[in-house]
């Protein structure tokens, strides 16, 4: 199949760019009083803005590379994707590649910088489930043939993320999948098991997981252990309290740079952004996310083919989920888990495959036939 | 053509919109925080970042009646650090060791640990932080705290007690008036990041303590001064287990003297065991009052008409009550007497028979009414309430020996106070210590003498108070005669119970307790000397001149009018020593010469110690009245080579400069206190005033009038931060 190549999505493509450059300058702000303490491990204010410059530049040439890389010529790639995929979820559970880092092992260090596999598995296995589904088309209402194979390929991926332990990542991938079944057609009845049995799912890996489930208690009642589990979150929200309408202004947060905020460039940096810039700045966040779900769905639902349409669904809600997970840990409306914020957050193999997922997306976008 | 189907397209709506009310959800949640709990948690997060040092309030002073300072609060520099603002740590110890007496490396230490506040050094004097402000060190800050300063360290310790390490009161008034002298602590807020640090630009904040209320006492600083001289003679003479003398205002209830022995100062508490200063014996010591209590029996019989003066008793030199003699102290008795002979005689046999006369019931009511047997609630810690035998289980024999202050224990106060109600025409006063609360000068609140109840009728009283200057007129109290003046009393020599019940024998308990003068009384004072040695242990003799000396100095310093030809009878054997009494001239600062010329212009004697141009102190002081021929010490040598513990004349510095001001404090031993800048206008001790040495002298600088305030230039070292903390005590 041929067809002519429109122009970008160049919403999508300013939005993303924007996000990028938010969260360039905030994980400087964040982190510079952390990374430049003397007596620190880093001396250097600029560490991780200087990481997360590498890695933007690194992700801006993947955008523009998947940009230009047909989408449907993805197809080809599903196979070697997915055993790359497990070969390297396996790799980073092995002590000695695997980098552990605060308990879990979620890096490869590669030296001049850590790989996050996880990152790339994400859109090799929802590349593939649109892959799937789409060559399925109607089977799609049967369970055992139309979504089993996928569910226990994803299923694979996610318990061996699950390993690291990075239950929010895991729970993401399988959200998106989820999402990918409803978008492809699967039965609602399939879809209520499948929901109850996540649900179910998240549950035991909370109950069964002390520390999760201190975290979860934490969730319920900061107060109660102020100084322990739920200190993350008090401080989050103390930090996105003392922003106001306004902010501090940049560079001028207190409690997000003084070390009182965990984490500060990266999984709550969200509550850094909340301080310095605001409720302005932090409904901007969100508009965002909003307006790059609505030009993600756009592209989906414009799309000419299924592999098409089912790909941009895949990726645009795992942007989405993430984003929304994070922000609601960081504002205290879901429980505490270890998640980025899309494009913002401090981490440069998520910046990368985030940015060629958006290549991806504004790929699928030159072929779209808008109404 | 579309690839897509339309189930997949309105699904995939659904997700978009699904999806789009997530998020705006998250900006509601987002706005709930930063808006509806924004306030709340905004406080928090300060909370966390900001951490206090608590800065001690400036401790009440406490005043004599007449607004004289007996007890002050000084204020001191405390040097602490913020570590991570020091710039060079090593230099900084270096410099700072020196000047602070301290070690280099515990410096160095401080000033480099991880927090953002160090105490360096506190409660330094006003040179050494002087010194180290010079230094101009960033990191280094002063902040003022104050410190307890007894100024008349000899003057009723017991009574204003003193503070512990953190200017908490532990004993006396300081302890029992803690609440309203310690005012309130301010703070130092300083913000820190999570790990303890100082952060740059942080939030630092000096919130200002709220000075104490000072107090005025009902204590007069000179008859305390009376009180304590008397005592020390006491002492010197009788080396007695201890000693005290109260003198009360019957009028008001108000304590005027309140003197124990043994005794401490207040500034050096810790240098005397314990009991020397954890109990006041003038409020704590039960003891049998004896014959002093003879003056509650009359009042009773007088006051219930169970007897009149003119009323006859035989003594045959004993008294048989329930099968058991009691003697008169006097071998063979009395013989025939009248009560008002009685009561001259201090005759046992005659006060059991008025005392059986009037009969448990009524006795009993009156022992209740003067306040015997509870506390009278005087505002300081530990008084006792004294011991009186249950009504319903004294026998005839208990009624017979209370009559004559036995099988009856009471406290100092008690008797002091009883005897004072008998001076205000029976009317019983709440003691009083404190008549005036005051705030930065201005008064608080005023506290109003306190009536407790009329114990016995105005014309007992005054009869009562005739009869008593009959026992000094011309009974056991001649001892107690103040010449000029009509003064009343009554003797008490009482044995002490032992450890294990029953007298012991050579342990006597001397006292007296009178009222001068009796027709208008304007004190009632006590007198209690416990177990003297040396053999003599009659109240009388003990007892009575103490009393005598503190009353006649005491109404002489009121400006009581004497009443004209009242002059001691004398007995057969005394020899009249001609006595001329003259004032000492005030000759400190003058050249030497001068001041033997004025000496011997006076009346007196001089003798020179040491060597010099100037006389820099005299003994005794300017203003005494001693007998002409008196010697006068002049001592010429400089403060710096005498022993210390002499007091300083403070010379008038008003229209100095701080620096001509310090410098000359300096040179004779004082130390100054500035407050403001310019000269000198108000010092805190009046030029002429005599001073412990290494006292510091506070004194306010202000701008000259006629010239801008900055051609000060000493007003200018003053650093600003000392102008900074002092403020807050201004407004």
């Amino acid at each position: 199949m041929r067809m002519r190549r429109r122009a970008t999505d160049f919403v999508l493509f300013l939005t993303v760019l924007t996000l990028l450059s938010i969260g360039l300058v905030m994980v400087f702000s964040a982190s510079a009083y952390f990374a430049g303490d003397p007596e620190g491990p880093f001396k250097d204010p600029f560490h991780f803005f200087k990481r997360q410059l590498f890695g933007a530049m690194l992700g801006i040439g993947a955008m523009f590379f998947m940009m230009n890389y047909d989408y449907w010529r993805l197809k080809r790639w599903v196979g070697v994707m997915l055993i790359t995929s497990f070969v390297l979820l396996v790799l980073v559970l092995i002590p000695g590649i695997g980098m552990e880092f605060l308990g879990a092992r979620r890096w490869i260090n590669l030296g001049f910088f850590s790989f996050q596999p996880s990152e790339l598995v994400k859109i090799c296995i929802i590349t593939f489930t649109a892959y799937g589904l789409a060559r399925k088309k109607e089977r799609v209402q049967n369970f055992t043939t139309g979504l089993l194979p996928f569910l226990m390929v994803a299923g694979a991926a996610a318990l061996l993320i699950l390993a690291q332990p990075d239950l929010g990542t895991a729970a993401t991938l399988m959200g998106t999948i989820f999402i990918m079944f409803f978008a492809a057609g699967a039965r609602g009845g399939h879809l209520a098991g499948l929901a109850t049995v996540g649900v179910a799912g998240v549950v035991a890996a909370i109950f069964l997981e002390p520390y999760r489930m201190r975290r979860f208690m934490a969730f319920l009642d900061p107060e109660a252990d102020p100084t322990g589990a739920g200190w993350n979150i008090l401080n989050a929200l103390m930090s996105l309290a003392s922003g106001g309408l306004l902010g501090t202004g940049l560079g001028q947060g207190r409690h997000s740079k003084f070390l009182f905020l965990p984490e500060r460039h990266t999984d709550f940096i969200f509550a850094a952004i909340g301080e310095e810039l605001g409720f302005i700045g932090g409904c901007l966040i969100i508009l965002l996310f909003i307006l790059l779900v609505w030009r993600g769905f756009r592209i989906a639902i414009t799309c000419p083919d299924a592999f098409g349409s089912l790909l941009a669904a895949g990726l645009v809600s795992g942007i989405a989920l993430q984003a929304f997970v994070n922000i609601g840990v960081v504002t205290g409306t879901l429980p505490v888990t270890g998640i980025t914020l899309p494009f913002v957050s401090f981490g440069s193999t998520s910046l990368i495959f985030s940015l060629a997922g958006v290549g991806i997306l504004l790929n699928i976008s030159r072929y779209c036939t808008p109404r | 053509m579309y690839g897509t189907n339309m189930t997949v397209r309105k699904r995939l709506t659904w997700i978009f919109l699904l999806a789009s009310l997530f998020f705006f959800i998250l900006i509601g949640r987002l706005a709930w925080i930063q808006f509806v709990q924004g306030e709340e948690l905004h406080n928090k997060a300060l909370e966390v970042r900001l951490r206090d040092v608590p800065v001690e309030a400036k401790r009440g002073s406490i005043l004599d009646r007449n607004g004289k300072e007996l007890v002050t609060s000084i204020s001191v520099d405390s040097i602490y650090a913020t570590p991570g603002h020091v710039k060079n740590p090593r230099e900084a110890a270096e410099k700072l060791a020196p000047i602070l007496d301290m070690d280099v490396d515990t410096l160095y230490k401080r000033l480099t640990r991880k927090s953002s506040f160090e105490w360096i050094k506190r409660k330094v004097d006003n040179d050494t932080a002087q010194r180290v402000r010079e230094l101009n060190l960033t990191g280094i800050e002063f902040v003022e705290e104050s410190k307890r300063y007894y100024l008349k360290p000899t003057l009723a310790p017991h009574v204003l007690g003193f503070t512990g390490i953190d200017n908490q009161g532990l004993i006396g008034i300081e302890k029992s008036y803690d609440e309203e002298l310690r005012g309130q602590p301010g703070r130092i807020v300083v913000e820190h990041d999570a790990a303890g640090r100082p952060v740059p630009e942080a939030i630092h904040q000096y919130i200002p303590p709220k000075p104490g209320y000072d107090l005025v006492l009902t204590i007069d600083e000179t008859i305390q001064y009376f009180v304590e001289r008397e005592l020390d003679k006491v002492v010197a003479q009788y080396n007695p287990k201890f000693a005290l003398v109260i003198v009360m205002d019957p009028e008001t209830g108000g304590i005027l003297a309140m003197g124990n022995r043994p005794t401490f100062n207040p500034n050096n508490w810790q240098e005397e065991p314990r009991e020397v200063w954890d109990k006041n014996p003038a409020i704590w010591y039960n003891y049998e009052p004896g014959s002093t209590f003879k003056i509650v029996t009359a009042a009773a019989a007088l006051d219930e008409g169970t007897v009149r003066p003119e009323d006859r008793f035989f003594d045959p030199g004993y008294i048989k009550v329930a099968d058991r003699n009691i003697r008169c102290w006097k071998a063979g008795g009395h013989g025939s007497q009248s009560f008002a002979e009685v009561i001259q005689n201090s005759c046992n046999p005659g006060f059991i028979a008025v005392g059986l006369n009037t009969g448990k019931d009524k006795f009993y009511k009156y022992i209740e009414a003067f306040g015997f047997g509870q506390r009278t609630g005087i505002r300081l810690p530990g008084e006792a309430g004294g011991i009186v035998i249950p009504q319903k289980s004294a026998t005839t024999l208990n009624l017979a020996t209370m009559s004559i202050g036995q099988s009856i224990a009471v406290t100092p106060i008690q008797l002091v106070t009883a005897v004072a109600a008998v001076a205000n025409d029976g009317m019983l006063m709440k003691p009083q210590l404190v008549k005036e609360i005051r705030y930065n000068g201005k008064t608080v609140s005023t506290i109003k003498p306190e009536k407790v109840r009329q114990v016995i009728s105005r014309d007992t009283a005054h009869q009562l108070c005739g009869l008593l200057e009959s026992v000094v007129a011309e009974g056991t109290g001649r001892n107690a005669f103040v010449e000029g003046y009509r003064v009343g009393g009554k003797t008490g020599t009482a044995q002490v119970v032992g450890e294990r019940g029953g007298y012991v024998d050579g342990r006597y308990v001397a006292s007296f307790a009178g009222i001068a003068p009796v027709d208008n009384p304007k004190v009632a004072v006590l007198v209690v000397v416990a177990e003297p040695k040396g053999g003599i242990y009659y109240g009388g003799q003990v007892a009575a001149p103490v009393f005598q000396a503190v009353v006649r100095d005491t109404l002489r310093y009121l400006g009581i009018p004497e009443t004209p030809g009242l002059v001691k009878p004398k007995e057969p054997w005394e020899v009249e020593t001609p006595r001329v009494e003259v004032t000492v001239p005030n000759v400190v600062n003058y050249p030497v010469e001068d001041a033997c010329r004025a000496i011997q212009a006076a009346g007196l004697k001089y003798r020179t110690r040491g060597e010099g141009e100037i006389v820099y102190e005299q003994t005794p002081g300017a203003g005494a009245r001693v007998n002409g021929g008196t010697t006068v010490i002049l001592e010429l040598q400089p403060v710096g080579k005498r022993k210390s513990g002499d007091p300083v004349t403070v010379p008038d510095l008003r229209g100095l400069s701080i620096k001509e001001a310090g410098n000359l404090l300096e040179n004779i031993g004082l130390r100054l206190s500035p407050e403001g800048s310019g000269v000198a206008v108000e010092q805190s001790v009046k030029p002429g005033g005599k001073v412990a040495e290494r006292t510091l002298i506070r004194v306010k600088f202000e701008p000259p009038r006629r010239e801008p305030a900055k051609t000060s230039p000493e007003g200018g070292t003053v650093s600003r931060g000392q102008d900074k903390l002092e403020n807050p005590y201004r407004d």
